[in-house]
């Protein structure tokens, strides 16, 4: 059986690879976007004490600071003396917790970046300080967002495939599973593992570009 | 005649880093009034007109609009009857033309959408602006954007409106047609306050004038009495030099 036979027949296994990665990144989005918005609306709008802030821009220093192979290898190994945890669950716990940071961090620069003239003109008509983020600020922000935020998107699909290393059978490790049974076409694989990877990229993107070109609105920002 | 006081001013006080910018100030407002506020730059009147709704809050002194004290507690329905027309407009830049006079009728007035949409219409002709409803506040001009913004505040249907220089960020060719807009709300009897150097419009439009120095009301009076006969030193200088820039 040549690498492509087997290929074709183990082609499954890769996509089945590649729908654990996909699972991985849409939980650590989903992870990063809900706690991130929350670190960051907390950053700005919550309680300026020390209390507060302070213990929020440690968590960020921390988990940005701290290479994302160690965090896999702390939750995964570390925790798992204290509670059960999956390689899976580590997966997504440490790269949501990691995406949280740099999504806080969007999102802030997001939100600073609308003028504060909104807000003040959208209290003057007597909208409540929720209603003023939820109508007028929220959707400028997103505006903002929403370009760094796919380059976020981007890394982090890449960054799926370190959690091959605490054991996780996403695509990479599917890939590996193919290369030691049939010992080497090491090159073939991979190469169709990479195209696996650019093409959900590239899906990503462009759906994640339309959304741009949708919230986009005539000279916003200029 | 009481019960048409509108706005009633009374002792209001504010420092900023201990300096006292307004040293206690009071004045009404009756319905159908137009005043305008006048001044040096740094008198307060800004100040004193963000007082007013509480964008910037007092150190003393109270507010009552419509016989009621403007509170902590009741300050976004309070705002919502007092219209604010910025400097800078403050148009919500990602909206439309139609949905920045429409989105504060909807989600703070609690009006339906139809009826919102037919009262922004209508705001919109009011300041000459019916096409331009699907436009977005960059694609218009100086003049045209504060041309929606008033109509943004009209929408609310104000007890009063108040104007913080609204043609001063205007190239000087675009205030005429904001001035115009301001006159004929005059002359429709809409009750206003206007911080402004634009002293024709004062002169035209007024019914009393304030002039501010120092965070104090240093004359009020009809038109005719400060511009023909003022009593204060002060307010001749300052008149004399508006007059120059003329
Ligand atoms: N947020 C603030 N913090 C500190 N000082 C302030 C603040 N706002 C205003 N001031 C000061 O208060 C004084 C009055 O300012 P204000 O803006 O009310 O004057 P103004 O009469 O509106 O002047 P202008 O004609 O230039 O608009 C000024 O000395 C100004 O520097
Ligand atoms: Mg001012």
């Amino acid at each position: 059986m040549d690498i492509y036979d087997v290929l074709l027949r183990d082609f499954p296994f890769l996509l089945k690879g590649l729908g654990v990665a996909i699972v991985l990144l849409v939980a650590l989005l989903i992870i990063g976007f809900v706690l991130g918005l929350a670190i960051c609306l907390l950053q700005l709008y919550g309680p300026k004490t020390r209390l507060v802030q302070w213990p929020l821009k440690l968590y960020e220093r921390v988990f940005r600071g701290i290479p994302i192979i160690i965090m896999l290898f702390i939750f995964y190994y570390g925790m798992s003396g204290i509670f059960e945890i999956s390689a899976f669950g580590a997966a997504v716990l440490a790269m949501g917790l990691r995406s949280a940071a740099y999504q806080s961090q969007i999102f802030r620069s997001a939100f600073q970046s609308v003028p504060s003239g909104q807000m003040m003109a959208a209290r003057a008509m007597g909208m409540s300080k929720m209603v003023a983020i939820r109508q007028i600020i929220f959707p400028q922000a997103a505006i903002h967002a929403i370009g760094p935020w796919t380059n976020e998107f981007s890394s982090e699909i890449k960054e799926t495939s370190l959690a091959y290393v605490i054991g996780v059978v996403e695509l990479t490790r599917q890939a590996h599973y193919i290369i030691t049974s049939t010992q080497g076409n090491v090159l073939t694989v991979f190469a169709v593992v990479a195209l696996l990877y650019f093409v959900l990229n590239r899906v990503g993107n462009s759906l994640l570009y339309a959304y741009e070109r949708k919230l986009a609105v005539p000279g916003f920002g200029k | 005649m009481a019960d048409d006081l509108i706005l009633d001013v009374q002792e209001v006080k504010k420092a900023y880093d201990g300096v006292e910018v307004l040293k206690g100030i009071s004045f009404g407002l009756y319905r159908g009034e137009t005043k305008v506020l006048i001044g040096p730059s740094g008198s307060g009147k800004s100040t004193l007109l963000r007082c007013i709704n509480q964008l910037t809050v007092p150190d003393a002194g109270r507010i009552y609009l419509n016989g009621k004290e403007v509170l902590d507690s009741n300050i976004d329905t309070m705002r919502a009857r007092m219209g604010f027309v910025f400097q800078d407009f403050n148009l919500f830049s990602h909206l439309t033309v139609l949905d920045n006079v429409r989105i504060c009728q909807i989600k703070v007035n609690g009006i339906n959408k139809d009826d919102a949409t037919q009262r922004a219409h209508r705001e919109l002709e009011r300041v000459g602006l019916s096409e331009r409803a699907n436009a977005y506040p960059a694609e218009l001009s100086g003049g045209q954007q504060q041309r929606v913004s008033i109509a943004r505040a009209l929408a609310m249907d104000p007890d009063v409106l108040l104007f913080d220089e609204p043609t001063s960020a205007l190239d000087p060719e675009l205030t005429g047609e904001v001035v115009r807009v301001m006159q004929q709300l005059a002359v429709e009897g809409m009750t206003m306050v206007v911080v402004t150097h634009e002293m024709s419009f004062a002169r035209q439009a007024a019914d009393e004038i304030i002039f501010m120095e120092n965070g104090h009301i240093v004359e009020q009076g009809t038109p005719a009495e400060l511009f023909d006969a003022s009593a204060s030193d002060r307010t001749r200088a300052f008149l004399n030099i508006i007059k120059e820039h003329e």
